[in-house]
C-alpha cells in the first residue's frame, strides 16, 4: 500500500483533534529577527522545485516567499513535505507558513488565515491523449482522477463525481494517467504546462478548463498567527506596488499571474534533460541523502534500539509483575502496530500533548522503539535457548544475576542472536525511507525529489534501489564475520 | 543448628515437594570432613534433590543445611531478599559443583573456565588463579589443554574439567552429581580414577551415582534413598550386606543389569 493512501486516514483525525483541543499559538520566535519556516513540497514544479542543475530549492513560490521575508525582516527556514502532511505540519508547529499554490476555499479559511492571492490561476482537466471520452468536468462521475489527496483539486474532482486516487505530488499523477490507471487529473494549468514542457510528452494533453471562476492562491498561517500573516500581507502589497511580484511571475511563466486575467502563459519546462543527465544529476544527492540520512538513522537506531531490547527482554523475563508487564505491553504494541503509524504518532501526534520533537530525533525515537520491540523478543528467544545447566553453573561458582548475565548468558545469546538481529538490522536500512514522511532528508526523499523533477521514475528509483542494496550487501558480509568470530568455540 | 557439632555438613528434616509431588519427606544426615558420602537409590528416589538443596538449587520447603560455619534454615527464611541473598551467596561459597552434563562454559577455554570464578567472584589475582588452575588441570591430567575449548575435548574430559572448576574454587566440600551417567562407559574410567584421588587427597565429597562398585570402594557413608527418605544408612557395607528389604531389590536390579 503507498504511503499516501494512509497518510489522510491519519492525519485528518489527528487535524480534529488538535482543533477540538484549541492546541495552537506561535512557535517561533516572536521578538528580534524571527525565524520563519516555509512549507512547500519542494516537488511541484515550476511553483516549488529542486533545480536539477544547482539542487537548490527553487521555483515561483519559493522566490515570492523569499521576497516577502526580505520585506517583512524574517530570516527563512525551508521545510520539504509531502502536500497532504503540510497542513497538519502547519497545525503541529513544525512550520509556520505554506507557501504551495494553496487555493483559497471556504473550508481552508474557516480554519487558516490567508494572506491576499499572489496567483490568479485556472484548473484544466488532463487526459490521456487518445482518450476523448471526457470532455467536460461533468464526464468525470464516475471515473478515476489522480490528485493530492488534500488538495483542492481533489475536491474539484470528488465534487463532479470522480474517484480519487491518491497521490504524493503533481509528477506521480501524470505518470499514472500516461500508464493509463487513472482517467484524468484536475490541476492547475501552470503546473500541467510546465509538465508537458518538461517531459514533450504527447500522451497526455489539456482537454479544457475547469469551468467556473478562476482560483486564488495565497500564503496560509495558523489562525493564531495574526501579526506573521499581517506582516506577509504588508510585504506582499509593497512587493506588489513595487512591481516585483510581477517580475517574479515574468520570469516564469511570461506573463503576470499575480494579477487575475493574466494572459498567455507561457512555460519553458523547469527540467528539460535526458535520462543519463538525470541519472547523473540524481546519484550526487541520493548519496547525500544516505550519507546524511540513511545511514545515521540506521546506525543510532540500531544502537538505540540494542538497549531498549536488551532491557525490554530481561524485564519480560523477570519475575517482578512490574517490570515484565509493562514490558509484555511495550512488546506487543510495537510488534501490533505499523511502523508508520509509530512514526504519526511521534512526530504529528505528541505535539498535541505540547511533546514537540525535531523530524530527525523524530524518526531515530520511532525507528529506535520499533527494532527495540523487534530484538527484544530476539533477545528473550536467544537467552531462554542458553541451556538451564549454564545459569546453574554460574550460580555454583559465586554469580549473581548481573555476573551470570554479562559473563556466561549473553555471549553464548549473542551466537543465537547475530542471525535474527541481522535481519532486523536489514530491515531497519530499508524502514529508514519511511523517515521521508516526517520530512527526514533520507535516500528515498531525495530520489522522490529527483523523480519528482524529472519524471524519470524507473531510472531514478532504481538508483535508489542500488543504493539500499549496496548498504544492505555490506551488512550481510559484516555479519558473516561477526558469525564467524562468534562460532569460533563451536567445533 | 548448635555450633557444638563437629560435623563439616549438617542436614536436618529435609522437605520438598514440586507441585503435590512430595519428593523429600524428612532428610536427616551429616559428614565428618575429609569423608565421602555416597547417596545412592532409585531414580525418583530424591537423592539429586537432596544434592541441590546444598548449594540451593533447589529451596527446601522445611528444614536446614549447614556446611561449615554457613547454614540456612528453612524454616525462618529472612523475610528481607537481601539477607536471603546474602544467606544462599555464604552457603554456596562453601562448595564446589560436578554436574552430570558437566556444564562447561562453551566459549571460553578450559583455562578460562577455571579462573572465571575465582577471578570475579572471590577477586583473587589473575596470574595467582592460573597458576592453581594449571595446577589443577595436571593433576586432573589435562596438562596441555589450557587453551583448548570444551567442544573440542572428549567426554570424559570435559567431566575432568568440570571436576577441576569446581576445585579451583576452594570450596569445603565438593558435591558430585551422577558425574559418569552421561559419558561413555569406556570414558567412565578415568573420571572415577580422579575423583577415587580427590578421596584420597581427603577432599569432602557428596557424590550421587549408580556406580555401586566405585561408591563402595570410595565411600565412608552411604545413604541409600527411597522414596523421599533416608530407607538405610551405613558404611559401605550397607552395599554388601544391605539390611532393608528395599536395598536389596536396588542392588540386585542394578547388578544384574551390569
Amino acid at each position: 500500500m503507498h504511503i499516501s493512501h494512509i497518510v489522510p486516514w491519519l492525519v485528518v483525525p489527528l487535524l480534529a483533534t488538535a482543533s477540538l483541543l484549541g492546541l495552537s499559538g506561535p512557535a517561533h520566535a516572536a521578538d528580534g529577527d524571527p525565524v520563519v519556516r516555509v512549507g512547500t513540497e519542494g516537488t511541484y514544479p515550476p511553483f516549488t522545485y529542486v533545480d536539477p542543475r544547482s539542487q537548490q530549492l527553487t521555483g515561483f513560490d519559493v522566490e515570492v516567499i523569499k521576497a516577502v521575508a526580505k520585506k517583512a525582516g524574517w530570516q527563512l527556514k525551508f521545510v520539504q513535505s509531502p502536500f497532504d502532511a503540510i497542513f497538519p505540519a502547519l497545525d503541529a508547529h513544525r512550520i509556520d507558513v505554506i507557501a504551495n499554490q494553496i487555493t483559497i476555499n471556504p473550508e481552508r479559511e474557516a480554519r487558516y488565515l490567508f494572506t491576499q492571492p499572489y496567483t490568479y490561476s485556472h484548473g484544466v482537466i488532463v487526459t490521456s491523449a487518445d482518450n476523448d471520452d471526457i470532455k467536460t468536468l461533468a464526464d468525470l462521475k464516475g471515473r478515476t482522477a489522480g490528485e493530492s489527496e488534500t488538495s483542492n483539486w481533489a475536491q474539484v474532482a470528488r465534487d463532479a463525481g470522480a474517484k480519487v486516487k491518491s497521490v504524493d505530488q503533481f509528477a506521480q499523477a501524470a505518470a499514472l494517467l500516461v500508464q493509463g490507471r487513472v482517467d484524468a487529473v484536475v490541476n492547475d494549468n501552470i503546473a500541467v504546462l510546465d509538465y508537458l514542457a518538461s517531459t514533450g510528452s504527447t500522451k497526455i494533453k489539456i482537454r479544457r478548463d475547469v469551468e467556473g471562476e478562476v482560483s486564488k492562491q495565497a500564503l496560509a498561517f495558523r489562525k493564531s498567527d495574526k501579526a506573521l500573516r499581517d506582516q506577509a500581507e504588508k510585504a506582499l502589497a509593497e512587493l506588489r506596488a513595487d512591481g516585483t511580484l510581477r517580475k517574479i511571475s515574468e520570469k516564469y511563466f511570461s506573463a503576470d499571474v499575480t494579477v487575475p486575467n493574466s494572459g498567455k502563459v507561457k512555460v519553458k519546462g523547469s527540467d528539460t534533460r535526458n535520462t543519463a543527465e538525470v541519472v547523473r544529476d540524481s546519484a550526487w544527492p541520493m548519496l547525500r541523502g544516505v550519507i546524511v540520512g540513511t545511514i545515521p538513522l540506521t546506525v543510532i537506531s540500531f544502537l538505540v534500539g540494542m538497549v531498549i531490547a536488551l532491557a525490554a527482554a530481561l524485564a519480560r523475563m523477570s519475575a517482578n509483575p512490574l517490570l515484565r508487564l509493562p514490558s509484555r505491553f511495550y512488546i506487543s504494541v510495537i510488534r501490533g502496530t505499523p511502523l508508520l503509524v509509530q512514526l504519526f504518532i511521534v512526530f504529528y501526534g505528541l505535539p498535541e500533548i505540547g511533546l514537540k520533537i525535531p523530524s530527525y530525533p523524530a524518526a531515530i525515537i520511532a525507528l529506535s522503539l520499533n527494532v527495540g520491540g523487534y530484538a527484544a523478543e530476539i533477545i528473550r528467544a536467544s537467552i531462554l535457548s542458553v541451556p538451564r545447566g549454564q545459569y546453574e553453573a554460574a550460580t555454583t561458582i559465586g554469580m549473581d544475576y548481573a555476573q551470570s548475565m554479562r559473563r556466561i548468558i549473553l555471549p553464548q545469546a549473542a551466537r543465537i542472536a547475530v542471525p535474527p538481529l541481522s535481519n532486523t538490522l536489514l530491515s531497519l536500512v530499508k524502514d529508514t525511507s519511511l523517515a521521508s514522511v516526517v520530512l527526514v532528508p533520507e535516500l528515498l526523499r531525495k530520489a522522490t525529489d529527483a523523480a519528482s523533477s524529472s519524471t524519470e521514475f524507473l531510472p531514478v528509483y532504481a538508483f535508489a534501489a542500488l543504493y539500499y542494496w549496496i548498504i544492505c550487501w555490506l551488512i550481510s558480509l559484516a555479519q558473516n564475520r561477526v558469525e564467524a568470530r562468534l562460532e569460533r568455540f563451536a567445533v | 543448628m548448635t555450633a557444638t557439632t563437629s560435623s563439616l555438613i549438617e542436614v536436618r528434616g529435609l522437605h520438598k515437594a514440586f507441585g503435590d509431588q512430595e519428593v523429600l519427606k524428612g532428610i536427616d544426615f551429616t559428614a565428618e570432613e575429609g569423608t565421602a558420602t555416597a547417596l545412592l537409590g532409585p531414580s525418583g528416589s530424591g537423592k539429586t534433590t537432596v544434592l541441590r538443596s546444598l548449594n540451593v538449587l533447589e529451596t527446601p520447603d522445611a528444614g536446614a543445611v549447614r556446611i561449615a560455619d554457613a547454614s540456612i534454615d528453612f524454616d525462618h527464611l529472612p523475610d528481607d531478599k537481601s539477607a536471603r541473598r546474602r544467606e544462599i551467596k555464604a552457603l554456596r561459597a562453601r562448595s564446589g559443583m560436578v554436574f552430570q552434563s558437566h556444564n562447561l562454559f562453551p566459549h571460553m577455554t578450559v583455562l578460562q573456565n577455571l579462573v572465571e570464578g575465582p577471578v570475579l567472584v572471590q577477586g583473587r589475582a589473575a596470574d595467582e588463579a592460573e597458576v592453581d588452575a594449571r595446577r589443577l588441570l595436571e593433576q586432573v591430567g589435562l596438562a596441555g589443554r589450557e587453551s583448548a575449548y570444551p567442544a573440542q575435548l572428549s567426554g570424559g574430559q570435559q567431566q575432568r574439567v568440570g571436576i577441576a572448576r569446581a576445585l579451583a574454587l576452594k570450596p569445603q566440600v565438593v558435591l558430585l552429581d551422577e558425574p559418569t551417567s552421561a559419558l561413555d562407559p569406556e570414558l567412565v574410567g578415568e573420571v572415577l580414577s580422579v575423583i577415587r584421588d580427590l578421596a584420597q587427597q581427603g577432599w569432602t565429597l557428596v557424590i550421587v551415582t549408580h556406580e555401586i562398585r566405585f561408591a563402595g570402594d570410595v565411600a565412608d557413608q552411604v545413604l541409600f534413598l527411597d522414596d523421599g527418605v533416608v530407607a538405610e544408612r551405613g558404611g559401605a557395607e550397607v552395599l554388601t550386606d544391605p539390611q532393608q528389604e528395599r536395598t536389596k531389590q536396588f542392588l540386585r536390579r542394578v547388578l544384574e543389569a551390569r
